[in-house]
């Protein structure tokens, strides 16, 4: 009996409370969306200011509703996990009017492709998904050929290293991290034949102390320029300056955080395929469209939305020159870092001679190639 | 209160109702829905200090979480996971024992209800194969649940540490699985496991969102209410709990019901675990836990440890988690402001609760 | 360098991160009080550190406010408890989730953002000494610090009249009460020091191993510095070897990695806990249980 009515004083607070604040309900929260207002929501893993990929993901959303102005209004949620938050988030977009939603990390693949079957008037994006099979009408993905620009950042790392030895920290062992640790090492080879990359991995996509320890440990090796495939990047780089080496960045363009020791990287600018989709959707041309599969830029066709970094100060001016060269080679139709024969470590071929790995080889990666230093875990 | 008082409130007679009246503890009422109010007030006040209109923060959460159709299917969906671990606390203290295990046994079940919805996925159709899955997520929850109150009862380690411990070497495990044996040949490479087939997913009732174990959930809460206060078992537990030595000169198996309380409890994390999974996941990932665990023990302590109350408790946690979501995208807070909003609740509770928190 | 160095020097600032919390939940602990808001007070003081140190650009008054935001955040904890005989371990969860709440809303405009660590600074001669030296006598003052603190508190507890009065509130509050002391008191005073110094942890992480914030980077090792307590048998030195231990494991594979070899990093994630599993164990059911009286209780029961 006591407790009962414990229970109902405890019930009757809760209550008059919801009653009170439902009662400030009434009157306000109307929706105010005029029909010629696109609403476009931008889902992401990590905080907008994780100087990586979130921030990348965040400035593109930025530039979007600035570049479109008042034809879109732009809606962004971060720090939502990869779990079935994602189909919670998704909701509450709609919910707030959202007809186009960019859902930005890769483990947000199969909420994002559900919940575009399941809600066919909203159209679905997935940024770094792959999928095989027919594209539901309102669902597309796209992404960009990372591994061709980490490759100049390898160039730069394999020019200006005195000990011939690269530190490449990542996160884990998933084919995209493991094409582009093989296209830095291709990419140093380029300039430095006897260019080495060692690599560490962290088992998390930020853990700052993992980051600290796996440069620490990368010193001791003698290891003098440092790059990575993380999501955020400034551990990587404070240590590194605190160090006095060098530092290829990747995501986005961090050189602010060490403007001498930073060579340079690999930074995505989502801006100009975030309004091409959203223009599509808008123009009604989505469905069937380019858009309405696995669309994917690279620099051979002029659309790689993840482009080549600024040089830091303490890249000479002949080794920007090559990298530059390399760039333009990599501009003609068709060409790519992969180009044949490449060898893994224990020297089976990875691509034969004469051909050129395409991104989908490329999603099928799993040797590190002749000249890394250090095994992926076992799989 | 005498038996005779109680009495009197329970059928209340037209002369006892001034009675009645001047029984209601008026202070005590003031001092419990003030101080929940002022928890609000502060939130508000907090989130607007960040940036929000503190006028329309919470009809936006409301929005967001329960008002909205569409809202509250998610947020019961997200209450499974969290409701189960409470139960799993919930059922452990009866017998004065403490689960901080449940992220640990919710991530077993998934782990368990993976292998067996991938082995059985194809072979076995229809409820029977997701019958079957969810009874190798309950054994796993039970079995992992099972190990810290082994090592309580035979040795004497502190479940509440060790089952604690055991989050950390369980998400170990479910990492190990995913990365290595059970990664998913066509996942890029990417940690997860294949995905389930239709077979065995639980489908959309009622043309909402939700699925069965919303339904689920609400059947074992008022099961397990049953079960605690009206069977046997319950009973023993409830004497163990309270004065352990008294029960075993009494005859009761003390170390038995210990064991049976934890292992019920796992069971139903895992049933937890393994009905998201199958619910809403479909596969198993990194993250697909979250900290639902967690978030089940103090809806737990919130319900103070009754099976309903922790339920309603954990859909009230749920609800919070997706208003974040309204938060973020109509007021521009952060989404993890949520977070201080449930950490304000429980405190409340811990401060102006009865000493030993007796109060809701 | 040998790997032996190598491990040392890369396995020590980590391991300082969770001695200091450690060492604070063993106070806590000795007067009677679990607090598993470890985590929460260390995301508090790596936040309120960065943040002042960013501010100010003084890295000391960070570590001032470092272990003023872990104080509060034990505070909390201790009224919740103390105050209230609150369960221990729910208000300990629900003191990280608000650590968790308003350290993430705070910081977001502090993420990315970086500071220089502090410093390493070689001690002349002991810095020498070949294999240990540089991984030991060549770290920032931090690290130094909780060299000093380990022997100190152990002094402290075992020699002191206040030590004394901690662990007799620990064992028998009512014997403190007979003795003219108020065991409130005390275990408030303890529960609040010893959060103040996971906020130092978080200080360590924050200014003195990595210079800069992100969201939730404590990555559970506040969970991990109560296990080390346990583990430890609530001792002092015990402490600095289980944080010592679990620093390593948490080193080790990116040491061996950094060598090219191939390494199982889910075994090397679990070990740690495993291992404080099995301490714990063995102990229980062998050992001599020095575990506080009253945590003894208060480890096995809810309300």
């Amino acid at each position: 009996m006591r407790k009962a009515k414990k229970f109902a004083i405890g019930a009757l607070a809760i209550a008059t409370v919801l009653t009170l604040a439902a009662c400030s309900t009434s009157g306000t929260g109307a929706k105010t969306a005029s029909a010629k207002v696109t609403t476009v929501g931008f889902i992401m893993v990590g905080s907008t200011q994780d100087a990586g990929y979130n921030e990348a993901v965040a400035d593109g959303a930025k530039a979007v509703q600035k570049d479109l102005g008042t034809s879109v209004k732009v809606i962004t949620a971060d720090q939502i996990p990869e779990n079935n938050s994602v189909t919670q988030t998704m909701q509450a977009m709609v919910n707030q009017g959202a007809s186009i939603i960019f859902a930005t990390s890769y483990g947000y693949f199969n909420y994002a492709l559900a919940f575009a079957k399941s809600h066919p008037k909203v159209t679905v994006l997935h940024q770094g998904g792959y999928l095989t099979g027919t594209f539901p009408k309102n669902f597309g993905t796209y992404w960009g050929q990372a591994y061709d620009p980490v490759g100049l950042g390898g160039m730069a790392a394999g020019g200006v290293t005195k000990s011939n030895k690269l530190g490449f920290i990542y996160a884990f062992p998933i084919s995209q991290t493991i094409a582009n640790i093989d296209a830095f090492e291709l990419g140093a080879q380029k300039v430095n034949p006897d260019a080495k990359t060692y690599v560490v991995n962290t088992s998390s996509w930020c853990d700052p102390l993992k980051q600290k320890q796996a440069v620490s440990a990368l010193l001791g090796q003698g290891i003098d320029v440092f790059s990575q495939h993380q999501d955020c990047q400034s551990t990587v780089i404070q240590a590194v300056k605190t160090a006095g080496k060098k530092v290829v960045g990747y995501h986005y363009d961090a050189k602010a955080l060490y403007p001498a020791g930073w060579l340079t990287g690999s930074a995505w600018n989502w801006s100009a395929i975030y309004e091409k989709i959203i223009g599509a959707v808008q123009k009604g041309t989505f469905a069937g469209g380019p858009y309405n599969a696995d669309w994917i830029g690279s620099i051979s066709t002029g659309d790689n939305p993840l482009q080549l970094a600024s040089f830091g100060t303490s890249v000479p001016a002949d080794l920007k020159a090559k990298i530059l060269t390399e760039k333009a080679a990599l501009g003609k139709p068709g060409s790519s870092i992969f180009t044949g024969p490449i060898y893994c470590q224990d020297g089976s071929v990875l691509v034969a001679a004469g051909k050129v790995a395409t991104y989908a080889d490329t999603n099928s990666f799993s040797c590190l190639v002749k000249g890394v230093v250090g095994t992926l875990p076992k799989s | 209160m005498t038996v005779e008082q109680s009495q009197k409130i329970a059928v209340p007679g037209v002369s006892s109702l001034r009675t009645f009246a001047a029984r209601i503890p008026w202070k005590r009422i003031a001092l419990v829905v003030g101080s929940y109010a002022a928890c609000v007030i502060v939130f508000t006040a907090f989130s607007a200090w960040q940036g929000a209109n503190p006028l329309t923060i919470i009809p936006t959460m409301l929005q967001s979480s329960l008002l909205d159709p569409s809202a509250f299917s998610q947020t019961l969906l997200r209450a499974v996971p969290v409701g189960f671990a409470a139960l799993a606390a919930a059922i452990p203290a009866r017998a004065g024992l403490v689960n901080v295990g449940g992220e640990g046994q919710l991530i077993m079940g998934a782990v368990a209800a993976t292998g067996t919805g991938l082995a059985v996925g194809g072979s076995i159709p229809g409820v029977l194969g997701i019958l079957v899955t969810v009874v190798a997520g309950m054994a796993a929850g039970a079995i992992w649940a099972g190990i810290s109150a082994a090592l309580k009862v035979w040795l004497g380690a502190a479940e509440s540490v060790t089952s604690l411990l055991m989050n950390f070497i369980a998400n170990d495990i479910m990492l190990f699985l995913i990365y290595e044996p059970w990664k998913d040949p066509n996942g890029s490479g990417q940690p997860q496991s294949r995905p389930l087939s239709d077979g065995i997913r639980l489908e959309p009732i009622f043309g909402l969102d939700i699925n069965v174990a919303v339904i689920v959930l609400l059947v074992f809460a008022v099961g397990m209410w049953l079960v605690i206060s009206k069977t046997g078992w319950g009973f023993a537990l409830r004497v163990t709990g309270g004065n352990p030595v008294a029960a075993s000169r009494n005859g009761l198996p003390t170390k038995s019901l210990a064991l049976s309380a934890m292992m019920v409890g796992g069971a139903l994390a895992g049933l937890g675990g393994a009905l998201n999974l199958i619910g809403v996941e479909g596969q198993l990932r990194p993250d697909i836990t979250e900290t639902f665990g967690y978030i089940g023990f103090l809806a737990c302590f919130l319900g103070r440890n009754d099976p309903i109350k922790a339920v309603i408790a954990a859909i009230l946690f749920s609800a919070i988690a997706l208003s974040g979501n309204g938060l973020q995208i109509t007021e521009g807070l952060d989404g993890s402001v949520v977070n201080v909003l449930l950490g304000a609740i429980v405190l409340t509770m811990l401060a102006v609760g009865r000493r030993q928190g007796e109060t809701l | 360098m040998n790997i032996v160095g190598e491990i040392l020097t890369t396995a020590i600032p980590g391991s300082v991160a969770i001695a200091y919390p450690a060492l604070g939940e063993l106070i806590s602990e000795r007067g009677g009080v679990i607090n598993l808001g470890t985590e929460g007070a260390m995301l508090a003081g790596a936040l309120s550190g960065f943040a002042v140190t960013i501010t100010t650009g003084n890295i000391w008054l960070g570590i001032l406010a470092a272990v003023l935001a872990g104080a509060a955040c034990g505070a909390v904890h201790a009224y919740a408890v103390v105050i209230r005989k609150a369960n221990q371990l729910a208000s300990g969860l629900v003191v990280w989730f608000l650590a968790l709440g308003i350290t993430s809303v705070l910081g977001a405009s502090y993420n990315g953002q970086v500071v220089t660590p502090l410093a390493s600074i070689p001690i002349p001669g002991l810095s020498s000494i070949p294999v240990i030296g540089q991984a030991l006598f060549n770290q920032n003052a931090l690290v130094y610090v909780a060299y000093i603190l380990v022997p100190g508190i152990w002094w402290f507890i075992s020699y002191t009249r206040p030590g004394l009065i901690l662990r007799a509130t620990g064992e028998r509050p009512a014997v403190v009460f007979a003795g003219g002391h108020n065991p409130t008191l005390v275990r408030y005073v303890a529960v609040t020091v010893g959060s103040a110094l996971a906020g130092v942890g978080g200080a360590e992480l924050a200014l003195g191993i990595v210079g800069n914030w992100s969201d939730d980077m404590t990555s559970g090792y506040g969970f991990v510095a109560v296990a080390v307590v346990i583990f430890a048998r609530w001792n002092p030195f015990g402490v600095a070897i289980g944080a010592y231990l679990f620093g390593v494991c948490l080193a080790v594979s990116s040491v061996v990695q950094a060598q090219g070899i191939a390494i199982n990093q889910y075994v090397l994630d679990a070990l740690p806990y495993a291992v404080t599993v099995v301490v714990l164990v063995v102990v229980s059911a062998f050992g001599r249980n020095n575990a506080p009286e009253s945590q003894r209780e208060a480890l096995s029961e809810i309300q």
